[in-house]
């Protein structure tokens, strides 16, 4: 069973996040004509204890902050830019100074409910800060060593008071406490005022008649629900859809570069031979997974295109053509035969799943201040 | 018979053969220690054995960025050989949003060290490379990532192949063929007029060099430390010598001091209150290897300005004033160093002297051609 594979807590969540489908699937689901009724529904999103407001501050000043990376010269906003649905607007997501990634870039908004980060489903959802450690002191994200940021950020003395307001006076700077403030910022960025959870908790005007044939298709031919359900259209699992490789992954050496390296880190066997992106199987060594990639949350679409691991589709027209198509080469899905207004009716309600666009303004960003006690850290 | 055994023999001989040349300045001192003498071929190691092709591949890598964190910062960005094979600032540039604490050494003659890193942290230059081009005020490059940039530049496979014999590059591989290139980089003795004097050219000093030598030997007692052909004991001394102003009011400076402290593994308390380099210690967290560094090579001194672990010093003649009033203030300094009671003549001869070991041109190499740009890999 594929939830063995995840830790506890995230398992007991989907078995709670399955049992109350059950009991809002007769809420208002009425299109979910072929469902089946073990099927979990989706949900609008819960309500959330806000992360604590002093870590929220901090965060979000290191969030933009480009001396969390080794050379100053990228912060978590380059590839997760509020202006771009917190992602960054490309099919395969920039890097590193001097190097490009082989994935596409994840919209954080609504990480907090999420099972599992990264594409192949390699992190905690429950664990936002070892999420962010890993983009600091990735070498092909932002190269950092954490020490050397943390010295940093004792340098700046808007920093030191952002930090004892979080931490309590007298507290130093310090690794894991500064990644998990990043992540406390990250978890406030959800999705607002979204038509679907609206109508999903009865207004019924808040999406129109052509989204709610669309809701039809999503939960009936259309089989959407199968894997994107939930709160945020996620179940937070792996599948094989067979989405086409990206051309460029192969095109442009520095792509293949960072994904051959990444499968070497992770100890794939015979990784140089590889030319495709062989998803889960990288993280699992486990053959049935070649090609897996985590379900994406659906929500907040308007903002993140490109769309799939890679990006390799531009439009939601493109995407639901693909699984129209039964997916691609090796995919578990089945052609669904949808006519024309059906697959216009399912586009129309995919976009009531995004909210008003989140505008995070670029704070001002404090320069590093010579320490005058030297000697006396 | 070992070649460390050898080389002691070789040494032996030396003193033996070259000290009554000295002439008076020689004091007991010397008896104790190997002379000056002209460096030999550098040792190979039986594992890294040289051949053109590893050199020609290791002068390619220590000129290629690939090798460092943001393709910026080859070996040669702090080791320039128009610079004396060094980057001639005070503390090193560093990576890109660092900067280093200490002076970029020269690579010149690093083939004879038998430690590296001014604390001596590594044993011989195939450690020493990655250690600079993966540190994080240095190279900042991840080996994994590093090697496979390698393996997408058809010539580096192909020198790699017929180098190591490896389907594709490897990371210790490029390790290997820097340190085999850095073995070339090395004085040459004939350009040398210190050591043409010895081989029996007597007009090659000038008499103010040949005072300088007899003070070097004697009253200045450098020879204590600086001996052997390398003009190093290759030992560990503290001398106080005074910590740069810099680290006061420069907030890079300071981040990478105190970043040190932390990431040598120092208890708390001496990363609370880090205020000097600590040299040795940060290897053995020995208390009496606080503010020790490894002696350095003497020659090549016109080209490897500025001076000592830190740079602190700017000119030959600021260094002997330095030794001249018996080295620094601090606890626990060597007992070696005395005030010497120099005269401004006999500084000047020494300066002379300690030119005169330096090489008549400065060695240096032309760029080489880099490889060009990575290319996809071929599909199956």
């Amino acid at each position: 069973m594929r939830t063995n594979f995840l830790p506890a807590d995230t398992r007991r969540r989907i078995l709670w996040a399955a049992s109350a489908c059950l009991a809002s699937v007769a809420l208002y689901v009425a299109g979910a004509a072929t469902a089946n009724p073990s099927t979990p529904a989706l949900l609008p999103l819960p309500e959330s204890k806000p992360p604590a407001p002093a870590m929220v501050a901090l965060g979000k000043q290191l969030f933009f902050d480009n001396r969390l990376a080794g050379d100053w010269g990228s912060s978590c906003a380059s590839c997760h830019s509020p202006a771009k649905g917190f992602s960054d607007g490309k099919p395969l997501s920039a890097a590193y100074t001097s190097m490009e990634y082989f994935r596409n870039s994840p919209t954080l908004i609504n990480m907090r409910h999420r099972a599992r980060f990264m594409w192949d489903g390699r992190l905690d959802g429950s664990d936002p800060g070892t999420a962010v450690r890993d983009m600091v002191t990735e070498a092909h994200f932002m190269n950092a060593d954490g020490r050397i940021v943390q010295e940093r950020l004792k340098q700046i003395p808007e920093y030191v008071k952002l930090w004892e307001d979080a931490f309590g006076k007298g507290s130093d700077p310090y690794g894991p406490r500064m990644f998990n403030a990043l992540g406390a910022f990250m978890q406030t960025l959800e999705s607002r005022n979204v038509p679907f959870d609206r109508f999903a908790k009865g207004e019924a005007t808040a999406i129109s008649e052509q989204a709610k044939l669309g809701m039809q298709v999503f939960n009936g031919k259309g089989g959407c629900v199968q894997c994107h359900n939930g709160p945020i259209a996620s179940d937070g699992k792996l599948h094989r859809l067979g989405v086409p490789e990206h051309p460029d992954l192969l095109a442009n050496p520095l792509r293949t570069i960072t994904m051959l390296r990444h499968y070497s880190t992770s100890g794939m066997p015979n990784y140089m031979a590889a030319r495709t992106d062989v998803g889960s199987y990288a993280i699992t060594k486990v053959q049935a997974d070649v090609g897996k990639f985590q379900t994406p949350s659906l929500r907040e679409l308007k903002y993140t295109a490109p769309y799939m691991h890679n990006g390799v589709f531009g439009t939601l027209d493109e995407v639901v053509d693909f699984y129209d198509r039964g997916g691609g080469k090796g995919s578990q899905l089945k052609p669904l035969g949808l006519a024309s207004d059906e697959k216009k009716a399912l586009v129309a309600f995919l976009l009531t799943l995004s909210g008003d666009e989140l505008k995070v303004p670029e704070p001002s960003i404090p320069d590093l201040q010579v320490r005058g006690n030297f000697g006396k850290n | 018979m070992s070649q460390s055994k050898l080389q002691a023999l070789l040494a032996v001989a030396a003193l033996a053969l070259a000290a009554p040349a000295f002439g008076q300045g020689s004091v007991k001192a010397a008896a104790s220690v190997p002379p000056l003498a002209t460096l030999g071929a550098p040792s190979i190691p039986k594992d890294n054995p040289q051949t053109p092709e590893k050199i020609e591949l290791g002068k390619k890598l220590f000129w290629d960025a690939r090798l460092s964190g943001n393709g910026s910062m080859p070996c040669v960005s702090c080791h320039l050989p128009n610079l004396g094979w060094g980057d001639a600032g005070a503390q090193s540039r560093g990576y890109p949003g660092t900067k280093h604490w200490r002076n970029s050494q020269t690579v010149l003659n690093s083939a004879y060290y038998n430690k590296l890193f001014w604390e001596g942290s590594v044993t011989s230059l195939e450690a020493q490379a990655p250690a600079a081009a993966e540190g994080p005020v240095a190279g900042n490059g991840d080996s994994s990532v590093m090697e496979m940039r390698l393996r997408f530049v058809p010539e580096y496979v192909e020198s790699f192949r017929k180098v190591f014999g490896s389907e594709w590059p490897r990371i210790n591989d490029a390790w290997r063929a820097i340190a085999a290139y850095q073995r070339t980089v090395i004085t040459d003795a004939k350009q040398v007029p210190f050591d043409r004097w010895l081989a029996g050219d007597k007009k090659a000093l000038n008499a103010s060099q040949q005072r300088g030598m007899a003070l070097f030997n004697g009253k200045a007692a450098c020879l204590q430390c600086h001996n052997g052909a390398l003009a190093s004991d290759q030992k560990f001394h503290n001398l106080g010598v005074p910590e740069p102003a810099a680290f006061k009011d420069d907030a890079l400076l300071q981040i990478t001091h105190r970043w040190q402290q932390y990431q040598k593994g120092l208890p708390e308390d001496k990363y609370r209150d880090a205020h000097i380099d600590r040299g040795l210690y940060y290897v053995t967290k020995n208390p009496k290897d606080i503010g020790k560094f490894r002696t350095p090579s003497l020659r090549e001194l016109k080209v490897t300005a500025p001076y000592m672990h830190n740079g602190v010093f700017t000119t030959l003649p600021e260094v002997i004033d330095f030794y001249n009033a018996g080295g620094g203030k601090v606890e626990g300094k060597s007992s070696l160093l005395k005030p010497l009671g120099l005269a401004a003549q006999e500084k000047a001869d020494l300066v002379a002297f300690l030119q005169a070991l330096s090489m008549d041109k400065p060695l240096i190499h032309d760029d080489p051609k880099i490889p060009g740009d990575y290319q996809p890999l071929p599909t199956k």
